[in-house]
């Protein structure tokens, strides 16, 4: 059994971790549900953001705060034209799945070209300072991802659940004529939700920059535990989805600490594997 | 208030209405009734713009609205009860209600209009916090009348009411119907249950086969052989009634 520090430590950085997870998520999460889009680029999105904030935070020497703030309009746009490629060459809900792995592995390449295979870090002061409460060290960054993530996550939510746009698009994924019919304008909220799906991807990316080395082959080190939380947390479900990665976060970081570190994706797909067994209907 | 003009619609190849022409005066009550796979339930999707037409033309109010979107039909006022109620069956009775004034001009009123469908309906204010999918048949079905007065219409298209519900709830629902009628509504009513459509109609509209039959005042409906026969289940040879 490993001592009560490293256990208390290990939880922590998994409830961390689980605000990364749903930062990576609520894209992926809001497109499946109120697009019948299963974006696999959303990911390479992300690393392109990554990359331009290692170029504009490392290089241009922004804070990270400003460079947020160029990259949020940049990617709500880049969501809208990946969607208005999808509509434009009606893609359905199975096809995205191999457009979309076809845009991230062009994203991927495009990566490589520019920034080159090296892994490239983020040096700042803060990135990697932490507080020490006790006998646990508090990264810094991380823990303001966390926050972010979970503000994030609330607010969609709310969104979701009390503004007539939110139930408009709640209505159109369950029944988009009928919906249409009592006024609901599906292919401008399409575009709005994608978009936003987009800027999802820049608040990753700017953390991911700040607390990660970088590589093109990263791109995909996330992928499958963050469709476990997706799934595991509801389809278009943002608190569904915080709650589910922290349950794999935690549970990842408690495998690692007790057992090895190789053992922490058995974890999250267990668990998306009992529930798709045993809650079928709810994917 | 509507007029459809030599409507043709049809599923890709399949023809499903021939050259519909037919009237609904403002705040009349008129019943389109026809058996099984007669294209009634087609007809009223297309005047709800939500079927395209192939051929003909739908006016509102003296305006072709043959070319515009479901959306648009919403703006104009026409509002769709359609088959099999389709409500947003996740959603919470109150999220339903508030879909139905999801258009800015029926918004405004979002709360005189929840106030009136919850005194026609007071189940429906009981049960507003529900998932609209976990109530009974009825309360579905007055979920989705409730939906569409929300959205203000001047021109209720209501699809096979009945359907699915008992006849003490059917007769109910088609009290308040009458009662909704009488308030001023004009009113496109598509239903299976002859007796009740012809019972509660100022004008019917038969249609068989995609074609309209034959059309009248439902005592002059109820006169036929035709209709008394096929609809009604008498034995006219027999010379009951």
């Amino acid at each position: 059994m490993p001592s009560a520090s490293l256990l208390a430590q290990s939880i922590l950085s998994g409830i961390l971790i689980g605000g990364l997870y749903t930062l990576l998520g609520l894209g992926l999460s809001l497109s499946w549900r109120f697009l019948q889009v299963i974006n696999l680029a959303h990911f390479a999105f992300v690393f392109l953001a990554a990359y331009l904030s290692y170029q504009l935070i490392g290089v241009a020497g922004l804070n990270p705060g400003l460079a947020l703030l160029i990259l949020l309009p940049i990617f709500f746009l880049i969501g809208i034209a990946l969607q208005y490629l999808l509509i434009r060459f009606s893609v359905n809900e199975f096809a995205s799945l191999l457009v979309t792995f076809g845009i991230l592995v062009l994203l991927e390449t495009l990566i490589q070209w520019i920034w080159s295979a090296d892994f490239r870090r983020l040096e700042t002061s803060y990135g990697t300072a932490s507080i020490k409460i006790g006998a646990i060290y508090v990264p810094i960054v991380e823990c303001l991802m966390f926050f972010v993530a979970v503000i994030v996550a609330v607010v969609t939510w709310a969104w979701l659940k009390f503004t007539y746009v939110g139930k408009a698009l709640r209505a159109s994924a369950e029944n988009p004529i009928i919906a249409g019919a009592y006024g609901v304008n599906h292919k401008r909220l399409a575009y709005l939700i994608a978009g936003i799906s987009g800027a999802t991807a820049a608040i990753a990316g700017v953390f991911i920059a700040l607390i990660s080395t970088l590589a093109p082959a990263q791109v995909v080190v996330w992928l499958g535990v963050v469709f476990a939380a997706v799934i595991l947390g509801g389809l278009g479900n943002p608190l569904g989805l915080l709650v589910a990665s922290l349950v794999i976060g935690v549970s990842e970081a408690i495998t690692m600490a007790v057992t090895a570190p190789t053992w922490a994706p058995l974890v999250s797909f267990t668990l998306l594997i009992a529930i798709l067994i045993l809650r079928p209907h709810k994917v | 208030m509507l007029e459809v003009r030599a409507l043709d619609v049809s599923y890709g190849d399949a023809p499903a209405l021939w050259g519909i022409s037919m009237t609904v005066g403002a705040g009349e009550l008129v019943a389109v009734v026809g058996p099984n796979g007669a294209g009634k339930t087609t007809l009223i999707n297309s005047i709800a713009r939500i079927l395209p037409s192939r051929g003909g033309s739908i006016w509102l109010d003296g305006v072709e609205v043959t070319a515009l979107p479901s959306q648009a039909m919403c703006e104009l006022g026409v509002a769709l009860i359609p088959e099999g109620r389709r409500l947003f069956v996740g959603m919470t009775v109150e999220e339903n209600l508030e879909m139905g004034c999801y258009r800015p001009a029926a918004r405004l009123h979002r709360v005189q209009g929840m106030e009136r469908v919850y005194e026609i309906f007071p189940i429906l204010k009981e049960r507003r916090r529900q998932i609209a999918g976990t109530l009974s048949g009825g309360q579905q079905q007055m979920l989705a009348v409730g939906r569409a007065l929300m959205a203000r219409p001047k021109l209720l298209l209501v699809d096979e009411p009945s359907l699915g519900l008992s006849p003490l709830i059917t007769q109910q629902l088609f009290e308040v119907l009458k009662k909704i009628h009488a308030d001023g509504m004009s009113m496109l009513l598509i239903e299976q249950n002859v007796a009740i459509a012809l019972d509660i109609a100022e004008r019917v509209y038969v249609v068989e086969g995609g074609r309209i039959v034959s059309t009248g005042k439902p005592k002059d409906l109820l006169a036929t052989r035709h209709i008394r026969e096929a609809y009604l289940g008498e034995d006219v040879e027999a010379g009951s009634r």
